[in-house]
């Protein structure tokens, strides 16, 4: 049986030229260049020092004029808007920090929660531009029997506090 | 005499009915029976989803390295343990992505906004980036056992995420919170109905995963087999053209 390679050239006998797959080529590119784009962006935000509020003025990289990120617990009654903006104590360790924030933070931002604010210290004001709102990894039903509406933040409280 | 048609035998319909009653009695726990959280609201039942489906990834990933390894280390290297290691890898990054996406939603909710690049947020999409570069490795050509051998060697690499992954909320301080149930403290941080709805997502979305699986698997079998197919035939013609 003689299987050598074969000398067609009749038109339209010709095996098909072999495909390259460029499709997957094109998709492990991709996925090369996208996870450099993540671990690169990763690396930007980590620029900012994640403070606990206790730390600014004292942990280097948390004093002066820089940008951080500042990590606290909102102060009961102390949340006020006016003028479009927000203002709040943040409270960790016995230490506070007046945050002043352009906006209304969104979420489920309230009192006794903890959030981490982004942005500089500025004349003692932490002078915020942007506000996330951490939740715990702690999961209570909202009962009505037990906590009514009236008591609800009071409760949210002392979940994240205790 | 009987008639085979599709990927399904009589055991996996049985296990498709299961896992579309557990789905229902998920959608009903989530949704209608258990509580709205004191803080969320109705947002936190975004986590009967989010969190099953990123368990499920595990799992899936899990799966398909050690399929790669029984492959790799096997002695007649069997591509049955390759197609499980592919169809696996593929419904996991299913899951992930649909985690990627409800926790986008999750985040928008309570931190105020869908994404942020904090530890646990851009591990996940690098997890999720991997598998997709796995797949398309997967489809570079070649014979089937080229592609089992390069991408059970990627697939032994790309496992090793999944504990940086898991643990990125304590080794970093993060945005998101800490594991409710899989903690370092051994310590369950949800109310009773809350707890067996995430318990019940977590057992059906793993039902799910294997229902999908073994059919993907028996899939992948018949395009191998296609494939295969078309190269005897390619074979068989130029043994008819060399005996003419």
């Amino acid at each position: 049986m003689d299987l050598t390679p074969r000398t067609v050239t009749e038109p339209g006998t010709q095996p098909p030229a072999r495909k390259r797959r460029w499709l997957p080529i094109l998709v492990v590119v991709g996925a090369l260049l996208g996870g450099g784009v993540i671990v690169t962006q990763f690396l930007t935000s980590a620029i900012d020092y994640y403070c606990n509020v206790d730390e600014v003025g004292v942990r280097s990289g948390c004093s002066g004029e820089r940008r951080m990120r500042v990590q606290g617990v909102v102060e009961q009654n102390s949340v006020k808007h006016a003028d479009g903006g927000t203002t709040f104590t943040l409270d960790f360790n016995r230490k506070t920090l007046k945050v002043a924030y352009s906006g209304d933070p969104g979420g489920v931002f309230q009192e006794c929660i903890p959030i981490i604010a982004h942005g500089r210290v500025v004349n003692g004001v932490f002078e915020s531009d942007r506000i996330e709102v951490k939740h715990s990894n702690q999961y209570v039903e909202k009962n009505s029997t037990r906590i009514d509406a009236s008591n609800k933040e009071a409760a949210a409280c002392s979940v994240l506090k205790g | 005499m009987a008639r085979q048609s599709g990927t399904g035998t009589s055991a996996t319909r049985r296990l498709g009915i299961l896992v579309i009653l557990m789905l229902a009695g998920l959608a009903l726990c989530g949704l209608w029976f258990s509580a709205e959280d004191v803080v969320q609201g109705s947002t936190v039942r975004i986590m009967y989803i989010h969190v099953p489906s990123i368990w499920t990834a595990y799992i899936a990933f899990g799966l398909t390295a050690v399929c790669s390894a029984v492959y790799l280390s096997g002695k007649n290297r069997s591509l049955a343990w390759d197609r499980f290691a592919g169809a696996a890898g593929e419904i996991g990054v299913l899951f992930v992505a649909v985690s990627l996406v409800t926790g986008s939603m999750w985040g928008r909710l309570t931190w105020g906004t869908y994404w942020v690049w904090d530890a646990r947020l851009t591990s996940t999409a690098f997890l999720f980036i991997t598998y997709v570069g796995y797949l398309a490795v997967r489809q570079l050509g070649g014979t089937h056992r080229q592609r089992a051998r390069r991408s059970s060697v990627l697939a032994l690499l790309a496992i090793l995420e999944i504990p940086l992954v898991h643990f990125s909320v304590t080794l970093w301080r993060s945005l998101h919170q800490e594991a409710s149930v899989a903690n370092p403290n051994a310590k369950v941080a949800l109310d009773g109905l809350m707890l067996f709805s995430l318990f019940l997502g977590l057992v059906a979305f793993t039902l799910l995963f294997v229902w999908l699986v073994l059919h993907r698997q028996r899939a992948m079998m018949l395009e191998d087999a296609f494939s295969d197919r078309g190269l005897d035939l390619a074979i068989t013609a130029r043994r008819n053209e060399a005996g003419a």
